[in-house]
């Protein structure tokens, strides 16, 4: 439930920000919300699982949000989607995370169904 | 039961992604503003653009019309006095010799065409058409009694210029790519027997294969200069006394 609130205040924040991305930057933020996604998604399954590690979620999010926008750059340069691979990856264990909280939520009510 | 610390974690990160997704939402549907702007700042230059272009062509047809007017005027002057006969044929003159007038008589029209020789091994910039043949052909006419001269339907004037950019060739500013039409007003044997002298302009353009074709006429129409003349440097000298 914390995070959902911490997502509610960061849109606040951004509401209110009168900050505007110029369109050179704007493809650099949206891989880096893919990225924060991909955090999110995988610390929430993490803790779930009881195996989460501070150390590799901060660190992890960090260090792919700068690959993604690293590939972004290169990408630009050579004028090859590159970036298309963070996309993927990203995409990929999004839904993994996903189907792993899903499985877990389900399990806890069908669980106390059966009590 | 989740960690409080995980929780708290996730939550900063959380609160990052809410930002960066607003923000980056706000900036897109701005940049698209922007962009939308500035495609309708182009569509509205463009009809501005074309408007001109109108008013221009309209203004032109204009002046044409008060040429032609004041040429009656002229005529009509001159129709009622001797000295004012002489002024309208010392201004007649003036009219052909620079210009701005379109004039017609007998003469020749000479064409000049690319080399066709197709042998690849040999620098290919000699068979091709460069200003300095055009001029030596301009040149030659001049020099055989030629009143007035146009190439591709551009006039030469006192400061007609037929100058090599790239591949193409510019005349009074206009460029222009062969087959270069050079038509001359004169006597068209003299004219003809000028450029087919021995060693002449035509037995050199021949010797790098450029296409020559000389045709006599006893009407060919040569039209007025269309550019503007606006001197900045050369003043009339004021002659003193008589």
């Amino acid at each position: 439930m914390i995070p959902f609130i911490g997502l509610l205040i960061g849109i606040a924040i951004g509401i209110f920000t009168p900050y505007h991305i110029s369109s050179q930057y704007s493809s650099y933020v949206a891989i880096a919300i893919l990225a924060a996604l991909d955090s999110v998604f995988g610390g929430i399954a993490a803790s779930l699982q009881k195996t989460f590690n501070m150390k590799i979620f901060i660190s992890g999010f960090f260090g792919n949000a700068l690959l993604a926008a690293g590939l972004t750059f290169i990408g630009k340069k050579l004028d090859v989607d590159i970036y298309l691979a963070a996309v993927i990856v990203f995409g990929t264990r999004l839904f993994q995370n996903f189907a792993v909280i899903r499985r877990f939520l389900l399990n806890k009510y069908v669980k106390r169904d059966n009590i | 039961m989740k960690n409080t610390k995980a929780q708290i974690a996730i939550a900063f990160i959380c609160i990052l992604l809410g930002f960066m997704i607003t923000v980056q939402v706000k900036s897109v549907r701005k940049n698209t503003a922007v962009n939308n702007q500035t495609m309708q700042r182009a569509e509205e230059l463009q009809t501005e653009l074309k408007n001109e272009k109108e008013r221009g062509d309209s203004l032109y047809k204009q002046v044409l019309q008060y040429e032609k007017d004041l040429q009656e005027y002229q005529k009509n002057a001159s129709d009622s006095s001797d000295q004012a006969k002489g002024l309208l044929k010392q201004l007649q003159n003036a009219q052909i010799q620079s210009g701005m007038t379109d004039v017609e008589g007998p003469g020749v029209t000479v064409t000049l065409t690319d080399s066709q020789d197709k042998s690849g091994d040999v620098d290919a910039a000699l068979f091709v058409i460069h200003d300095t043949d055009i001029l030596r052909v301009v040149n030659e006419l001049f020099g055989a009694g030629a009143e007035a001269i146009s190439v591709n339907d551009e006039r030469m004037i006192a400061t007609s210029e037929i100058r090599c950019v790239g591949n193409v060739v510019t005349i009074n500013g206009n460029r222009y790519a062969p087959p270069y039409v050079i038509k001359a007003i004169g006597s068209s044997d003299t004219l003809e027997a000028g450029l087919n002298i021995r060693d002449g302009v035509v037995d050199e353009l021949k010797h790098y294969k450029i296409g020559v074709t000389i045709k006599k006429s006893d009407k060919i129409s040569i039209g007025r200069y269309n550019g503007a003349f606006n001197p900045k440097y050369a003043v009339p000298v004021q002659k003193g006394g008589d």
